[in-house]
């Protein structure tokens, strides 16, 4: 968990260091909305578990999903990812397109690497900013959950602590093992 | 040859020419035989269609976010002609007042398009030709993929209800007759509005439960919890259940199918819940892993007529974790005896679905191309219109 827990640090330090002193009511906002992103948490503790706990049995997601086009839908990390892919838009898995920007905030699913068998965290950001990529479309809702359980919702469009709410393309960052 | 082509083009040109002159010349003679000449055609002035409000048979939809622009369009079923359309943002929602003839629309504006100074406002739009008659200010609004649930209004029209993320969840409480937000009620790990009574309204929560807000005789609102009546984590109720705010019925239906009805009030009464599969003689759908069957889906997959308490749903032959897969075919169901009426298949898979209140009622489906109007009691297409991609569906008196 060590490793999760300094991610969930460095997102922290880098939330603060971008939003303005003064606005301290944006600021808990922003860090209230963050909070599913980090693994910190109980809830994502127990999510975890529950994950490990389906990596056994694997998803029908996971039983058709491949490890080597991360531009197809069913690359493996996308098990949970409702929206345009990044990876066609200019950025890749983990970074934005030029000319968009990261939101801190995200929401976290897990997915079964088809390679090993195992759950990982995969922390869904969108890039926000400029006009929606419309490319590689895709809508996959493993273990995605309604949206009164923002956590693990994607149909919220995770545009939070951005300078704008215009939706680009979505990320799928690995954030660690789920076990 | 392109120059042939263009000579030939010339002969053609010359014959119609000359079979004009010969037309003109007959009816030159026809007049001179004494035919009454047309009627100069009269002037216009150019104006604004009346609109009578939202009829009957009246369907509105809005457009999908980021895939077409927003707006709210209305089609009428029994033409399938399109009627009337009112300008929104994206990520916008909307409601009909009780009469059918005012449009509310809870919408987000940035001053630079897509940065700047934000404005969430709720936008009313009514009169004798549905222009915009103003905005109320809202203190936040969530901004996600259209979700009926996320804005909706009390049985009388009296209160309207913003569902808020920016950054908890809450509920914005507008009194449309003085036009002005009255409160601001938070419901912490919960979300969406299901209305009942006079101005209470209850939401789903994350463990399960519903967080049930009223107002008591000086206003002030209060909330609390209700016992767990579902497991969210391996079979959670859909955010597009069914609410019928005149009755404070609500039908919680799970990604697998089971029904949850329960009778929303300040105690909710929580019937046994039913499985829409066991209904039409099937096994209950599962979570398991590979189980391939029957299931609910779509974006707006259920939609209930009141009067003869039927329920309609969108269903797909999928596996676990399909409740956003578009229905193939429509199962009507009868909501008090939990028996399957009918299904009846659609033209191709819709991920709307919609009936009308009245007496006659139309069933319309709607995927991300076509509206169709459908006979609820044949499964007959009546109609098709093409549409833009559809966000969410209202008709009158839902």
């Amino acid at each position: 968990m060590n490793r999760l827990d300094n991610w969930g640090e460095r997102v922290t330090r880098r939330l603060a260091g971008r939003l303005s002193r003064r606005s301290a009511l944006s600021r808990l906002g922003a860090l209230l909305v963050a909070a599913p992103a980090f693994p910190l948490l109980p809830v994502q503790r127990a999510r975890a578990a529950d994950s490990a706990a389906h990596a056994q049995k694997g998803t029908d997601f996971s039983r058709a999903a491949q490890t080597h086009d991360d531009t197809a839908c069913n690359y493996w990390r996308y098990c949970g990812i409702d929206g345009n892919l990044c990876s066609c838009c200019g950025g890749s898995t983990h970074s934005c397109p030029p000319g968009s920007q990261p939101s801190p905030t995200s929401w976290i699913g897990s997915c079964i690497n088809p390679d090993d068998q195992r759950a990982y965290l995969i922390a869904y950001r969108d890039c926000c900013g400029a006009n929606e990529c419309n490319q590689c479309s895709c809508l996959n809702t493993d273990h995605a959950m309604p949206i009164y359980r923002p956590q693990a919702n994607n149909h919220i469009i995770w545009c939070f602590g951005t300078q704008s709410f215009e939706y680009h393309c979505s990320m799928a960052v690995l954030v660690g093992l789920a076990e | 040859m392109k120059r042939i082509a263009h000579e030939a083009n010339k002969a053609a040109l010359g014959v119609a020419a000359l079979s004009m002159l010969v037309a003109t010349g007959l009816g030159t003679a026809a007049c001179a035989a004494g035919a009454a000449a047309p009627p100069v055609l009269q002037s216009e002035t150019a104006g604004v269609t009346p609109f009578a409000g939202l009829t009957a048979h009246d369907v509105a939809y809005s457009g999908m976010d980021g895939i077409t622009d927003g707006g709210v369009r209305i089609v009428n079923g029994d033409t399938g002609g399109l009627v009337a359309s009112v300008y929104s943002s994206q990520y916008a929602n909307f409601a009909w007042a009780p009469d059918g003839k005012t449009l509310y629309i809870s919408e987000t504006y940035w001053a630079l398009g897509n940065r700047g100074t934000r404005e969430d406002v709720l936008s009313i739009y009514g009169g004798p030709t549905l222009a915009n008659e103003g905005e109320i200010t809202l203190p936040g609004r969530l901004i996600s993929d259209p979700k009926t649930h996320s804005f909706t209004l009390s049985a009388d029209g009296h209160y309207a209800y913003n569902y808020s993320f920016q950054p908890a969840p809450a509920v914005t409480v507008v009194d449309l007759r003085a036009r002005k937000v009255i409160d601001s009620v938070e419901i912490p790990g919960c979300g969406l509005v299901f209305p009942f009574g006079q101005r209470g309204f209850a939401s789903l929560c994350a463990d399960g439960s519903l967080a049930v807000s009223d107002a008591n005789a000086q206003g002030k609102y209060a909330v609390h919890r209700t016992k767990r009546f579902f497991d969210v984590m391996t079979d959670p109720v859909m955010d597009e259940s069914i609410g019928d705010p005149s009755s404070g019925l609500a039908l919680f239906i799970t990604y697998d199918g089971w029904v949850h009805p329960v009778h929303l009030a300040d105690s909710p009464k929580f019937d046994k819940p039913w499985s829409i599969e066991q209904a039409a003689g099937l096994s209950p759908a599962t979570s398991h892993v590979g189980q391939i069957t029957w299931r609910p889906g779509g974006q707006v997959p259920a939609a209930y007529e009141r009067s003869r308490e039927r329920l309609f749903v969108l269903m797909h032959e999928g596996p676990p974790w399909s409740f956003e897969k578009a229905g193939t075919e429509i199962w009507v169901l009868d909501a008090r005896t939990h028996r399957l009426l009918h299904r009846w298949a659609v033209p191709e898979s819709a991920y709307l679905v919609a009936v009308t209140q009245d007496a006659h009622p139309l069933l319309i489906a709607l995927s991300h191309t076509w509206l169709w109007v459908m006979n609820p009691e044949s499964g007959a297409v009546l109609r098709a219109t093409q549409i833009v991609t559809p966000g969410l569906v209202g008709v009158r008196g839902e």
